[in-house]
């Protein structure tokens, strides 16, 4: 029998058990729907997590170790001889060193073009690194530069993508301040600073003068906590205020791929350094976390399936039973206990494709309606985003081929006693 | 048309073989309305099958449309009963969940070649409709039908496929006597037409219509 006729006898059997069909397709799309629900939300938070923690798989960043072997190793201080040496390392593309600025840095004033409301009195200290330009060149705005102004100027800084988002989300609220503007906006306004002044009174330097600081651009390669200048700008204050360089704080390793970084870190480890796992450990255990909830879900929503292929199974062996004789003429008729098994097969396989549709449309309303509910009961929280779903095409084609294949499945044994109905014995 | 030479059969029945056709001799010719006689349980319907393809567990020979049945395969079995053979039987045996149209379009659709479009399939099922005077009843299911009604539309399924050979199986059991004659009538036709009918009942209208009158009587045809 064609594909055609398969269809054909497939469909008129639905047809003519109209009620068994929609219990059966009722059961593979409240599979589907959670199916596609439940992977659908790991995705979506799993995309939130990766915004709140940032982490780039290639990047490994060394730090000088706690207890040093440099003497028996010939590593410890993170110097250029180290920088140049990690560059060397085997599936390394890159290595920018960072170095703490050790000269304290305050800001009195608001940015200049900014309209928030600055409490009166207040200064913020601003911790700074240096890092050098290649770390950040591809966050940095259009036409930025980050250099350091030697001649004078205001000294470029880039700062955490992130920071705005908690500044907008907790400290603006909760001192009524403006919210920032959104983040490419805000570069190039200028922050007058003075460099020396620290809020601690005994840490501030002999001699304090005013700058301004130009933002630069905004990246996930700088902690939360910190403002990133220009490598130069940073040992050129440590000139001016006579602080000496004992090697740098850290220096960023980017892997050429993700599968290089092990064998990175353990080559670190072997030159004497130790590899800063705070950030990336974070990241990883959020991603942990996410994934595994994800799994759970997606777990409990394939046995949703299996059980409606279950489902579908024991209708399908009941009505085979109650069958036999239209089994039997089919076969009188031409068919043969192939057609007879495709039949069946084909029966359950559009069960569990009309289930699927159905289900991966009601798991997308629902979760459209979930987002509608969270915005009405939840607060507004730093990167709370705004769709707690992914919705890639992959999650919908899962939806609606994993209820049909396990229908399928379920409908293997029902096939196989409707192909071993005998027409002589049975018409008889 | 059909030839069958020595075939026997038997069923078992706990621990003993039961005969139930002891070297069956038997030819239908095109044209030929043969109406085999025989009591209940006697094995008219058992011989019917083995003639239709349906049962492959016997003795002896059986060559049906030009076919030797011993040495086809399942499909070509089936393909035999698809395009060659046509039954009709005493329960009428209709699809319940399809329409008239749709029971007599069957045979088109299990069609192994399935070259002939549905919309093809749908206009020569309601002519075959049309030939038993059912073409009013196309769209209704067979529980809406009358006995002679469904019966006739299982004439005109076994048809549907221009077959060479019928075999009907007790066609008038559930008939009354006007619609049996009818069916009976129809049959004689058909045997005109050229067909090779094979017709097992018991009952004494269709011997009077058969060309040929055949009694099975313990495993044997006389």
């Amino acid at each position: 029998m064609k594909a055609r006729g398969l269809l054909w006898l497939a469909l008129a059997n639905v047809r003519a058990d109209r009620r068994g069909a929609l219990v059966n397709a009722g059961a593979a799309t409240v599979g589907a729907a959670a199916l596609a629900f439940f992977l659908a939300l790991g995705l979506g938070v799993g995309d939130a997590a990766r915004r709140m923690f940032p982490a780039d798989a290639r990047l490994v960043d060394v730090v000088p170790a706690g207890v040093s072997l440099s003497g028996v190793l010939g590593g410890g201080q993170l110097d250029d001889a180290a920088v140049a040496r990690l560059r060397e390392a085997p599936g390394v593309a890159d290595a920018w060193p960072r170095l703490s600025l050790r000269v304290p840095v305050a800001a009195p004033r608001p940015p200049e073009g900014l309209q928030v409301n600055w409490p009166p009195g207040m200064t913020v200290q601003i911790p700074v690194v240096g890092v050098a330009p290649g770390l950040l060149a591809p966050d940095l705005g259009p036409g930025a530069r980050f250099e350091d102004p030697a001649g004078g100027g205001a000294i470029p800084v880039v700062i955490s993508r992130r920071i705005l988002e908690i500044y907008d989300k907790t400290i603006a609220p909760a001192w009524n301040v403006r919210r920032l503007p959104p983040g490419l906006s805000l570069v190039g306004i200028e922050l007058p600073v003075k460099i020396g002044l620290s809020i601690v009174p005994q840490k501030t330097e002999d001699r304090v003068y005013d700058a301004r600081l130009r933002l630069a651009g905004l990246s996930d390669r700088i902690p939360v906590y910190l403002a990133a200048m220009p490598l130069d700008t940073v040992r050129r204050l440590h000139r001016e205020y006579g602080k000496q360089d004992a090697g740098y704080t850290q220096v960023t390793v980017l892997a050429r791929r993700p599968d290089d970084v092990p064998g990175i870190a353990a080559a670190v480890r072997r030159m004497g350094f130790s590899v800063d796992e705070g950030d990336r450990a974070a990241a990883e255990r959020v991603g942990t976390v996410v994934a595994v909830t994800t799994g759970a879900l997606a777990v409990v929503a394939v046995v949703m399936c299996g059980l409606a292929a279950l489902a579908i199974a024991q209708s399908l062996s009941a009505s085979v039973r109650a069958r036999v004789r239209e089994i039997a003429i089919l076969e009188a008729l031409g068919a043969t206990p192939a057609d007879v098994r495709l039949v069946v097969l084909a029966e359950a396989a559009l069960l569990g494709l009309a289930g699927g549709v159905l289900g991966a449309a009601l798991g997308r309303l629902a979760a459209i309606g979930a987002d509608r509910v969270a915005a009405r009961l939840l607060p507004d929280f730093p990167f709370r985003p705004e769709t707690f779903f992914g919705w890639p095409a992959w999650i919908a084609l899962l939806a609606v081929t994993v209820p049909a294949l396990a229908a399928v499945l379920g409908a293997l044994a029902p096939a196989a006693t409707a192909a071993r109905v005998d027409p002589a014995r049975t018409i008889s | 048309m059909i030839s069958l030479r020595g075939v026997t059969k038997s069923f078992r029945d706990a621990d003993r073989e039961v005969p139930v056709l002891r070297g069956v001799d038997l030819d239908v010719a095109p044209g030929e309305l043969v109406a085999i006689v025989g009591a209940s349980g006697s094995g008219k319907s058992t011989l019917l099958y083995v003639a239709g393809a349906l049962d492959l567990d016997f003795g002896g020979e059986a060559v049906v449309a030009g076919r030797s049945l011993r040495g086809l395969s399942t499909a070509e079995r089936a393909d035999l009963r698809n395009r060659f053979l046509g039954f009709v039987f005493q329960s009428f045996n209709l699809l319940p969940g399809l329409s008239a149209l749709e029971n007599v379009m069957l045979p088109g659709i299990l069609r192994r070649d399935g070259a002939e479009p549905v919309a093809a399939l749908r206009t020569r099922a309601g002519d075959a409709l049309a030939r038993v005077g059912l073409s009013a009843q196309a769209a209704a299911r067979p529980g809406r039908l009358s006995g002679g009604e469904r019966q006739r539309v299982a004439i005109a399924r076994a048809l549907f496929a221009r077959p060479a050979v019928l075999l009907a199986d007790e066609p008038t059991g559930n008939l009354d006597a006007v619609t049996g004659e009818a069916i009976i009538r129809l049959f004689a036709d058909l045997a005109r037409e050229g067909l090779s009918v094979l017709v097992v009942t018991h009952e004494e209208r269709v011997s009077r219509a058969a060309t040929r009158v055949l009694h099975l009587a313990d495993g044997r045809l006389g």
